[in-house]
């Protein structure tokens, strides 16, 4: 995912997979025929002479100006053939959502079920699962003869519960459905209340530099999205109690300080500040320490025996 | 949740600010390589900025996803030949050649010249560039008010628009 905010743009990445001839290229062909012309680019196929993909099909659909921001999906298809895993894993990188393509058809099951083992495994080599990216399953063919049971579909391809569709591609049952599902959860990743630039905590963040300069430092930026499973994060409360919490000396190793921009700014850090600032002239302002006392009565001691020493001389002398 | 830097860091954010910087650094690079069209392109595809002439015929779109594309293979390719990639792709055509360089992993820079230029010209630029890219890119986030925010309902919004683009 991209958000741009040069070009008020938002880009999202999103990859129909599934076994070989399932659908997903059907899919995005039929996606890209119900597109209004001015709202999609060319459709794009990397594919062998035989029309197998061999790379990936690829088309843009934008949605235009979206809240202030031109918004467009990026869609790609995956070669399905087994062998071409490499490739699979090429186009999967930087995916922001999944079309699961299953094939209803009565001999598709293991295909299916290594199809799907095959995207988690892809997925977790990454360091994610599917638990954390949004994933749509379209169960495809279903005017088939002895089409697969949706019920066995379910328990053996549909691990983690996600949403599904039933569809017949070719006739473009379903197609839109599957994708406006996966566009929609996509876009909710983009947690609304975290939206916004850290325009709202600027005054909090400068109250911090004195106090704990890295803290301070790491929460200049604070804000904007909520994309744990790409970014490493650290906890929101957590990190701010520490920030607010900790003594001034170490520097904290750049935990982030992430405060809800509706939460109200922690009322103790600046007076504790004041505080220390306005001491010191609080302790000058009280009078003279015994120290200096002793030391100042020490040197009119001094000075008068002098002085006395002095006056004798000349007397003395005279 | 990640800070501004982070995502910036990330490449996932770019702030108006960055991006004006990035494209004066690639206007300075059309100005001297006297190329005709300078890209700055994610590695997923996503098309970051880009200056000079040919937009209006050019599917900038595809385009980028193409070069991500191309730069992702032959970098299965390189790792088959014991290379860690191969940082610098040149296709060369009857008129117009591209030359695509890597930045760090992260970005694509993506420039296209014919015969106006030479490739020694523009490769020379082109390092100097992908340099002064990084240190824009290297800059903490500065929390311009200007970057603007993202409405609450954008996810609601987005609904709403694909529902009409459909329905027409």
């Amino acid at each position: 995912m991209q958000i741009n905010f040069g070009a008020r743009s938002v880009s999202c990445k999103i990859v129909y997979y599934g076994p070989g001839m399932s659908g997903k290229t059907t899919n995005i062909q039929k996606v890209h025929e119900l597109t209004p012309g001015a709202s999609k680019s060319d459709l794009t196929s990397i594919k062998t002479e035989g029309d197998r993909t061999l790379f990936f099909d690829f088309m843009s659909l934008d949605l235009g100006k979206v809240a202030g921001m031109d918004t467009r999906f990026q869609l790609y298809t995956v070669p399905g053939q087994v062998y071409y895993n490499a490739t699979r894993k090429l186009v999967l990188s930087g995916a922001d959502g999944v079309v699961f393509v299953a094939d209803s058809s009565p001999d598709r099951m293991e295909a299916n079920i290594e199809s799907w083992k095959d995207l988690e495994g892809n997925l977790a080599e990454r360091g994610t699962s599917l638990k954390d990216l949004p994933v749509v399953i379209q169960w495809n063919k279903r005017d088939v003869p002895n089409a697969l049971t949706v019920a066995d579909l379910e328990k053996n391809v549909n691990t983690i519960g996600a949403p599904t569709f039933h569809g017949v591609a070719c006739a473009g049952e379903g197609v839109l459905e599957t994708l406006k599902c996966v566009c929609s959860m996509v876009c909710k990743t983009l947690n609304a209340k975290q939206l916004k630039t850290a325009s709202s905590e600027r005054p909090h963040a400068s109250a911090a530099p004195a106090a704990n300069p890295a803290a301070s430092t790491a929460s200049a930026g604070a804000g904007s999205l909520s994309f744990a499973r790409r970014v490493n994060s650290a906890s929101a409360a957590s990190s701010a109690s520490a920030v607010m919490d900790a003594p001034p000396a170490p520097p904290a190793p750049a935990a982030p300080k992430m405060t809800s921009p509706a939460a109200p700014e922690p009322p103790k850090a600046r007076p504790r500040q004041v505080e220390a600032v306005t001491s010191i002239p609080k302790e000058r302002a009280s009078g003279w320490t015994a120290k200096e006392i002793a030391f100042v009565a020490a040197g009119i001691v001094a000075a008068l025996a002098a002085a006395g020493l002095g006056a004798a001389w000349l007397l003395g002398a005279l | 949740m990640a800070t501004d830097t982070q995502l910036k860091q990330a490449r996932m954010v770019y702030y108006a600010e960055d991006i004006q910087l990035l494209e004066q650094v690639l206007d300075r690079l059309l100005d001297l390589s006297r190329a005709k069209r300078a890209m700055l392109i994610d590695v997923e595809g996503h098309m970051v900025a880009n200056r000079g002439q040919g937009a209006d015929h050019l599917d900038m779109q595809t385009l980028s996803a193409l070069v991500a594309g191309s730069f992702a293979a032959t970098k299965e390719t390189a790792k088959l030949l014991g290379e860690k990639e191969f940082s610098v792709l040149f296709h060369q055509g009857e008129k117009d050649s591209i030359q695509l360089t890597l930045i760090e992993d992260r970005l694509l820079l993506g420039i296209i010249f014919d015969d106006t230029t030479t490739i020694g010209m523009v490769r020379l630029y082109a390092t100097e560039t992908a340099r002064k890219v990084m240190d824009v890119m290297k800059r903490p986030h500065t929390d311009k008010p200007s970057d603007g925010a993202i409405s609450d309902a954008y996810g609601a919004s987005v609904e709403q628009s694909l529902d009409d683009l459909f329905k027409k």
